[in-house]
């Protein structure tokens, strides 16, 4: 909430924490790039496990989303282990290309939730529908941490290049696994539900375990996706459930199945889940709702009986 | 101009429907049908269609959509909006058609696109030959309406509590909302607001120096609606609390300027705009706790993104102002029984600490 008034950051006096968590899975790289261009210390929360999830649900409203609550947990982690934690506040990207409002609130949220530990937070925003772009936000990001606008603005260019590479690359070798033989199941979910450690990866794991290739829907050419989505979700605002609709879209006849994973109770996805089942009706679909629970034996009954009826219809069985 | 032979409907709203109606009927020349008050049955039949933790109002508002085709209407119009509610009206379409409902839809979202061409676009689906100067007569008239009846309301919760005769605020209050709902001129509606104005200050009231002070916040359609939020207005007023609502569409539709300067001195609070209703929400709770309110209620519904997110920022100016915050959180149950328990509470608690304090 406060000017940092020091020339410390650049001389690498300052650590930014970044919780691994949320849009973490999202602008890993662009963060990491970011900070190291300017020659920014940072540290990263570890991977969630069972202590963080129950610290964070301790510190959110009980009735908050599990992310949210993983989020307080990575959150809770970082206090008093670097200077400022990085939480950035994410609007919109334009018309029909807006975030949960959660992204929204987060950055205001922790900072009410945490008021009492003395930790600093720091921030951007963008909310491209009020004018305010990516770019500008990392340039008013990088004034804040006590550099030039020139510098700011190079490093963020460095970092977006970095992004693209590392999403390309991505898309790619995403592309091969769907030209790999076995059953493909692709997993439309939201990147933080499904590389967290401790929800969704066991999903994916489990998956693997069983002989099946898994595939992100949201590791797709963005661009496309959200092209694809209009066609079916005219409607449809939230711009990650836009990349994941349009992928499913663009992929819907490479695919054995759908996977819908997600955290309880995820607002766009209650929503649009729903739609998916509806409007994707004939391919076979598992909706999967995670919330804190401590086995994972209902899970694998489930996942196991959904790749079972596949393999039946497949003939493999 | 013909007569539009569409019959339009609307989701039940609070009162918000008698300004629809009269906007569609005498701005666009088409059919109104009003859907039926919500009744249990409505809020029932709407969640079994629903994915099931999907906020309330869009089980609530699917509910009221079946009513409205079993009315007799054949075009269904939907809002648009900036939370999930943007996302209701393409669902609920669907889940209508794949009932096998058969109606128009107009799902404002599609048309809400910033142009304001649109918006007229939507308004030629309901009647081709619609009149551009008339609806925009009729619009103005039909915001006036819905000032009205924010202020007619504001009075009415403030006071009903105190009445010496029990039932003469309502009474009243009843006969201007009929007179709202049969309206056809904009001298009908001033007719109206005045008379309610000119009844409303005969009726004798018995109020102490200092009465115990409510405000009411939280989500746009729970907190306005009485049938989802089980009355909860009219319940405190009825153990003689003056009740006071800021959010209405009134303060958060016509006289809207994106809550500028609502921020104004909210820094230790919040930085930035944290969802569609939550500036005016917690500037609302702070004033009522400078204001020396004894209490605040916060109503959401079960789910309700943005509401839940402010909770942190409220429970902090409960600490700060020590103004206690009672928070609820409706879903789909038809008992008041739990909620009466827990006012009750909550009403000893704040008339001991007035006694105290």
């Amino acid at each position: 909430m406060s000017k940092i008034n020091l020339s410390s950051a650049k001389s690498g006096a300052v650590t930014i924490g970044l919780p691994r968590a949320m849009l973490y899975y999202r602008y890993e790289i662009l963060w990491k790039n970011y900070f190291s261009a300017l020659g920014v210390k940072y540290i990263v929360s570890e991977p969630t496990n069972k202590e963080m999830i129950k610290t964070g649900s301790a510190y959110a409203i009980d009735e908050a989303c599990l992310s949210t609550k993983i989020f307080m947990g990575h959150v809770n982690a970082l206090i008093g282990k670097c200077d400022y934690i990085l939480i950035p506040r994410v609007s919109n990207f334009g018309f029909r290309r807006n975030m949960c409002t959660k992204f929204e609130a987060l950055y205001d949220m922790t900072c009410n939730i945490f008021r009492k530990s003395g930790q600093k937070f720091i921030s951007y925003n963008v909310d491209e529908l009020a004018g305010l772009t990516e770019e500008k936000a990392f340039i008013s990001l990088g004034e804040e941490l006590a550099f030039s606008r020139k510098e700011a603005y190079s490093a963020y260019k460095y970092a977006k290049k970095a992004e693209a590479d590392h999403n390309r690359n991505r898309v790619k070798t995403q592309e091969t696994l769907y030209k790999k033989g076995g059953l493909k199941i692709l997993i439309a979910s939201h990147s933080y539900v499904e590389r967290d450690a401790y929800i969704g990866k066991p999903v994916v794991t489990y998956l693997k375990k069983m002989g099946v290739v898994p595939i992100y829907a949201d590791v797709v050419d963005r661009k496309d996706a959200l092209k694809a989505s209009v066609k079916a979700s005219p409607t449809l605002k939230w711009e990650f459930s836009r990349e994941i609709v349009g992928s499913i879209q663009i992929n819907k006849d490479r695919i054995d199945g759908i996977i819908l994973l997600s955290a309880f109770p995820c607002g766009p996805d209650s929503m649009v889940n729903e739609m998916v089942i509806r409007r994707f009706a004939g391919i076979p679909i598992l909706n999967i709702l995670l919330d804190d629970q401590d086995g994972t034996a209902g899970l694998e009954t489930r996942l196991e009986s959904f790749i079972d009826i596949l393999r039946f219809k497949g003939g493999d069985l | 101009m013909p007569r539009s032979k569409t019959k339009v409907s609307f989701p039940q709203f609070h009162f918000y429907n008698y300004p629809i109606k009269y906007f569609i009927e005498q701005g666009l020349d088409a059919q109104y049908i009003t859907a039926p008050k919500m009744i249990n049955r409505t809020l029932d039949r709407g969640s079994k269609l629903s994915p099931d933790y999907v906020c309330t109002p869009f089980k609530g508002t699917l509910g009221s959509m079946i009513d409205g085709l079993e009315a007799g209407a054949n075009t269904l119009v939907m809002t648009m909006g900036v939370c999930r509610l943007g996302y209701y009206g393409e669902l609920q379409e669907q889940i209508l058609h794949d009932m096998g409902y058969e109606f128009d839809f107009i799902n404002l979202s599609e048309y809400s696109t910033g142009k304001q061409r649109d918006v007229f676009r939507a308004f030629k689906r309901i009647n081709p030959k619609y009149s551009l100067p008339k609806a925009t007569k009729t619009f103005l008239d039909a915001l006036k309406m819905v000032e009205y009846m924010d202020e007619c309301e504001e009075i009415y919760y403030k006071n009903c509590g105190f009445e010496v005769n029990k039932g003469s605020y309502k009474k009243v209050y009843n006969r201007f909302l009929s007179a709202m709902d049969t309206a056809t001129s904009r001298g009908d509606i001033e007719a109206g607001y005045k008379a309610f104005k000119r009844q409303i200050r005969e009726i004798p009231l018995d109020k102490p120096d200092h009465p115990l002070r409510v405000g009411v916040v939280g989500e746009y359609f729970t907190v306005m609606d009485p049938f989802s939020n089980l009355e909860v207005q009219q319940k405190l007023c009825n153990m003689g609390v003056e009740t006071y609502r800021y959010i209405n569409v009134t303060h958060r539709n016509i006289h809207y300027n994106k809550a500028k300067n609502l921020r104004v001195g909210m820094e230790d609070y919040f930085k930035y705009e944290m969802g569609p209703t939550s500036t005016m929400n917690i500037w609302a709770a702070k004033d009522y706790a400078e204001k020396g309110f004894d209490g605040v209620i916060h109503i959401k519904s079960a789910g309700c993104t943005p509401e839940i997110d402010i909770m942190p920022v409220l429970q902090n100016i409960s600490a700060d102002y020590k103004m206690p915050i009672l928070y609820l959180t409706y879903d789909t149950q038809t008992s008041d029984t739990g909620l009466d328990t827990r006012l009750e509470a909550f009403y000893d608690m704040i008339s001991m600490r007035k006694k105290v304090i």
